[in-house]
């Protein structure tokens, strides 16, 4: 009894691992640090998905479909009624609100040989192995309002809004969808603060502050004091001092260079 | 009688000597004040779009307090050795007024100091590098200045934002007004350069790649010589207050006992 649980459990998994690999799924944070950025996704290529699907002699091309998540109840079809994928472009699904649009098409990525992402630190290797191991979603700022544009427009995302994507393999030939992987995970782009929310209030005044003020005000009080008390015992001296020299007036030597100090 | 002129004597000496140290010391915190107000690191623009730029007026009081120290220095010397009590007093009240003068300053800088945290360097980034609007001539010299020092701040230090790129990711700025997030994430500057000035690989730096984008924040670029030159004066200026405070005792003391 046991037993059969723990196959059917197992069996349950494998399915979910299986499902799980033929979704798209965002570039590895390592690799793309800046992922999702305000308007742009990068996600990976399908390596290996489609492999039971290809046949040799035939050409195959790969669609991108993005929509945004709230579409997915007015429609999600990426097909016609005659298996063909759709053309839908970005302004007529007003940006993947109305449905999917196509995002991209480009050739099934080699699944025999992955490019090799150890190799991203040398210069001269790291721009084909970003051009076949990802697709940006977003890249292209332009495309929109060029009206010599004839290939498949990708411009760029709204910010703070959830997309899903799913690549679809077309036979070139024919034009018929042979193979689909599932709507990705839901993949939000990121939202922005405005810069006078920032508070630049310094806080707490410093350590230092404090002491050099304080320390410094006490030293000025004191040398002020003390120039108050050396004049005030400079007149009082003096006052006893014109009273003594009308009698000692013979003793005292003005032309005397060294200074005569009171005795205490 | 001996005793008493031996006294004055060493009351002399170390009055002397001690005039000659703020002298030499008067002279130091003239340089160091130039050699800050100089700007050796060309953030000064910095500090002047935050309209907060004491620190530099601090310096340039050090400037002044630092000639009339010496030249105070210089009567006083002459003063205590002719023991002459107008001299003397004169020093004494000229003294006090630069004491006031350079306890100004060093209470300034110490208290503009803070001011400079780093939210108020990410403010003003954000709003003022790469404006393109400007409402008039002051706005139009302060932007071009904060462009110019944050493009070559952040080609020199390799850093990119005040705590790091996602700073302007996080944030709308200006910047962001003129140039899109598909192509701009971050000005091209934070991206590693090659010997030419272009970026290495521009898909790597707009993705964030690791060795394609400059990582860290340019904070510590900016807060250090900042630090150095509000430390530097207000410190070096109290430990001359604290100096020049025992010396003055002694020449009040000293004045107050001279007989015509």
């Amino acid at each position: 009894m046991c037993s059969r649980w723990v196959v059917l459990a197992f069996c349950c998994l494998g399915q979910l691992c299986a499902d799980q690999s033929l979704k798209p799924q965002t570039v590895a944070p390592q690799l793309a640090t800046n992922n999702p950025t305000l308007t742009t996704i990068a996600i990976e290529k399908p390596f290996c998905m489609f492999d039971s699907s290809l046949r040799p002699n035939k050409s195959y091309v790969i669609y991108l479909y993005a929509m945004k998540e709230s579409a997915s109840v007015i429609s999600s079809l990426v097909t016609d009624n005659n298996n063909k994928p759709l053309n839908s472009t970005f302004q007529q699904t007003s940006g993947g609100q109305l449905g999917p649009y196509k995002a991209a098409s480009f050739n099934v990525p080699n699944c025999a040989s992955p490019p090799k992402l150890a190799d991203v630190g040398d210069v001269n290797k790291v721009s084909d192995i970003l051009k076949q191991y990802l697709f940006r979603v977003g890249d292209d700022a332009t495309c929109l309002y060029d009206p010599n544009f004839l290939a498949v427009c990708n411009p760029p995302l709204a910010p703070d809004t959830t997309y899903r994507f799913k690549y679809v393999l077309v036979d070139s030939t024919e034009g018929i969808m042979k193979d689909q992987t599932l709507w990705s995970d839901p993949i939000k782009t990121r939202r922005v603060k405005l810069p006078l929310k920032i508070d630049t209030w310094p806080g707490r005044r410093s350590g230092d502050m404090i002491v050099i003020t304080s320390i410094l005000s006490v030293l000025m009080f004191l040398l002020l004091a003390g120039l108050l008390a050396s004049v005030s015992s400079a007149v009082m001296g003096s006052e006893d001092s014109s009273g003594e020299t009308r009698g000692m007036s013979q003793t005292i030597q003005q032309s005397e260079p060294r200074p005569q100090l009171s005795s205490e | 009688m001996a005793k008493s002129h031996d006294g004055i004597h060493i009351l002399q000496g170390l009055l002397v000597f001690g005039n000659v140290v703020i002298g030499m010391c008067g002279i130091a915190l003239t340089a160091e004040c130039i050699f800050f107000v100089s700007d050796p690191h060309g953030l000064y623009p910095l500090l002047e779009a935050t309209e907060n730029d004491d620190i530099y007026a601090a310096a340039w009081i050090g400037i002044f307090v630092g000639f009339a120290l010496f030249a105070l220095s210089i009567i006083g010397i002459v003063g205590v050795i002719k023991s002459n009590k107008t001299l003397l007093l004169v020093y004494i009240i000229l003294m006090l007024i630069t004491y006031a003068f350079e306890m100004a300053s060093c209470i300034t800088a110490a208290t503009h100091r803070d001011f400079l945290t780093p939210n108020l360097f990410l403010k003003q980034m954000l709003e003022r590098y790469q404006k393109s609007e400007t409402e008039n001539n002051n706005d139009k010299w302060m932007t071009e200045g904060v462009t110019k020092t944050w493009d070559k701040l952040m080609l020199q230090k390799q850093c990119c934002g005040v705590r790091g790129p996602s700073d302007w990711q996080e944030y709308t700025s200006a910047f962001r007004v003129t140039h899109k997030d598909a192509d701009f994430p971050w000005p091209h500057n934070c991206c590693v350069m090659d010997a030419r000035g272009s970026p290495v690989n521009l898909d790597g730096c707009k993705l964030g790649v690791p060795g394609y984008y400059n990582s860290n924040g340019c904070y510590d670029a900016i807060s250090g010589p900042m630090n150095t030159h509000a430390w530097g004066v207000a410190w070096f200026g109290f430990a001359i207050l604290c100096w020049t405070f025992c010396v003055l005792l002694g020449t009040m003391f000293y004045w107050s006992r001279i007989e015509y």
